[in-house]
């Protein structure tokens, strides 16, 4: 599914970024990326985690394949929710570098509304990196208000 | 180490949004922000429901879910598996959400799009801490003194048999019992329609006399709703109450508006509001605040409305006691001295001492009667029971608001160095100091 030029410029630029995934006895897990890179023309999202702070997140998608990622912008709240199918595959030097670039710019995102970096720092974990490879499905406003949950494109 | 639930009420403060994931029947994942997360009792939580529909769905279907909570203090992740139980739409704990949800949403202009539709209780199960790239953490609150702090600070306003003393033991124990720099306190005005400034601590100016509407700001809202409101991140919050900050000119803008300021922290993080209540009826609000962020905890409010409700019992006590005593035989001297003017303007009631702003309405009519009948009778020393009785003083037919009234009034005086002052002299008995000699006059102005 091809994606829309600014929601994939949205989710490479500095947003938290949330995973969802659930065991095959539909017990859900929680896990934060640190890092996107988005090819648009794909459909195809590739997300940067520390496989040492989610070895959970990483087991579901190896297990089922199944992920949904939130991206939400801590200024003003602006979210989408994007979800589909997942591999995890090795993390690069482009995956690596996309990484460091992220947590420094969210880093610098937080900051200015008053979150140090002391506080982030937990949230924003590169350690033992992974990469899951995600071919959107779907996608949904996320964003608190009416539309909330509405999708934008896809159809499963 | 086993983690409890309410090790983590640091985590529940609603400064850094809550995470949950939920799955479909199908197994497909959701995840999603949270916007409050509320601390129910040691194996539930309740989350607030306003609009994540897909979440709503999934645990229709599916109950188990997952959240992940974060200590605001140090960023600390908490993963909590969770199940969901029951959707709540009224009661106790719905109240307390929906208006906390209110003072935050309101505040960043979303008060529309967060009404809070139903509150969904989760049992919690499991809780582990995500592994941090931080050295050890300590999620376990330190030994707490807030206990046996408020206890002194009850101890202190039980000692109290006058209005003014009660709320000064409240708020100075607040202030060298738990560190809280800046508060106030603010009592019901009998009409029921706003708060009074009867006292604070910390700011550049009292603020006596000063009025809050019921509704109004983080203070009129706690009265509106008769509930504790925390705010612990006022970063993007709009200020409450009144947007003229006056410093120089405040005896000037006093003058001319004859309105007296709200004290305020122009730069405060954290507020914390609390219903002063007694035999069911709202008394005041005590209200605190911080310019540090989170700096109040749930602890703190549980601490905060201990002493809110020590206070109010106390003042009701001081409003029946505070009855009827002979007037005293001792005349106090006043002194012949210079003259100044007072200036009465009927039509609000409104009285200037000198040129300066005193004081309006009931209060104001009161201090014009007590000097009425100095300057006739040469008298000081009056009871509470003739001053309920004047027909002049066209006092609103409520029972209990002579003592708050006269110590309303005392306070200003007081606080505006006038050459009139009032002197509580045991209950039920007041007695006028004049430095000087008084010029009243009316004007129609």
């Amino acid at each position: 599914m091809r994606l829309d030029q600014d929601l994939a410029s949205f989710m490479g630029s500095p947003v938290m970024i949330i995973l969802g995934t659930s065991d095959d006895a539909l017990q859900p897990e929680i896990g934060r990326g640190v890092g996107a890179l988005v090819w648009p023309e794909k459909g195809q999202v590739e997300l940067v985690i520390s496989a040492w702070q989610w070895p959970g997140t990483l087991a579901n998608v190896r297990a089922n394949g199944r992920l949904s990622v939130t991206f939400a912008r801590p200024s003003d709240y602006v979210s989408y929710q994007v979800k589909g199918r997942a591999c995890v595959v090795p993390a690069t030097k482009d995956h690596l570098a996309r990484a460091a670039a992220y947590i420094d710019a969210v880093g610098a995102v937080l900051a200015e509304l008053g979150l140090g970096r002391d506080i982030a720092a937990p949230w924003l974990v590169n350690r033992d990196p992974a990469v899951l490879s995600l071919s959107v499905e779907s996608v949904f406003v996320q964003t608190p208000g009416a539309k909330a949950g509405q999708m934008l494109q896809g159809g499963s | 180490m086993t983690i409890r639930l309410r090790d983590l009420a640091a985590c529940f403060d609603g400064v850094i949004p809550s995470i949950i994931a939920t799955a479909a029947h199908d197994g497909t994942p959701n995840i999603s922000y949270l916007s409050h997360v509320q601390l129910v009792d040691d194996e539930h939580v309740a989350l607030s429901n306003q609009f994540f529909s897909k979440t709503a769905a999934n645990v229709q279907a599916n109950p188990a879910a997952a959240l992940l909570v974060v200590d605001a203090r140090n960023g600390e992740q908490y993963r909590l598996d969770v199940r969901f139980e029951r959707s709540v739409e009224s009661g106790e704990l719905f109240e307390e959400m929906a208006v906390q949800l209110r003072a935050a949403s309101a505040q960043i202009g979303m008060a529309d799009i967060m009404r809070l539709r139903g509150i969904d209780i989760y049992r919690v199960g499991a809780i582990r801490h995500v592994p941090s790239p931080k050295e050890a953490v300590d999620f376990l609150p330190a030994e707490n003194p807030l206990l046996s702090a408020t206890a002194e600070i009850v101890r202190r306003i039980s000692q109290e048999t006058e209005i003014g003393a009660i709320i000064d033991a409240a708020l100075d124990g607040l202030r060298d019992e738990l560190c809280h720099a800046y508060s106030m306190a603010l009592l019901m005005d009998p009409a029921g329609e706003r708060l009074v400034t009867i006292g604070s601590r910390g700011y550049d100016r009292t603020g006596i006399g000063s009025e809050v509407a019921i509704g109004d700001g983080l203070i009129g809202l706690a009265a509106a709703e008769r509930r504790p409101i925390r705010v612990s991140d006022m970063s993007r919050v709009r200020r409450f109450g009144s947007a003229i900050r006056i410093s120089a000119v405040e005896a000037a803008e006093e003058n001319r508006t004859r309105t007296i300021q709200l004290p305020g922290l122009p730069e405060a993080m954290s507020q914390m509001a609390l219903p002063m209540v007694a035999h069911g009826l709202l008394r005041g609000i005590l209200f605190v605040e911080s310019p540090k962020r989170f700096a109040f905890t749930r602890e703190d409010q549980a601490a905060l409305a201990i002493i809110a409700a020590q206070a109010a019992g106390a003042i009701v006590l001081a409003e029946s006691e505070a009855v009827e005593a002979a007037a005293a035989m001792a005349i106090p001297l006043t002194s012949p001295g210079r003259q100044f003017q007072v200036i009465h303007h009927p039509y609000d009631d409104s009285v200037f001492i000198e040129n300066e702003y005193i004081i309006k309405g009931v209060a104001g009519r009161l201090l014009v009667h007590l000097l009425r009948l100095y300057l006739r009778e040469g008298r000081t020393e009056f009871t509470n029971r003739e001053i309920r009785f004047a027909p002049e003083l066209r006092l609103p037919d409520y029972k209990d608001n002579l003592e708050t009234r006269l110590l309303l009034l005392r306070r200003r005086l007081e606080d505006k160095a006038t050459p009139i002052q009032l002197i509580h002299v045991g209950r039920g008995r007041i007695s006028l100091a004049v430095a000087g000699a008084p010029v009243l006059n009316n004007e129609s102005g």
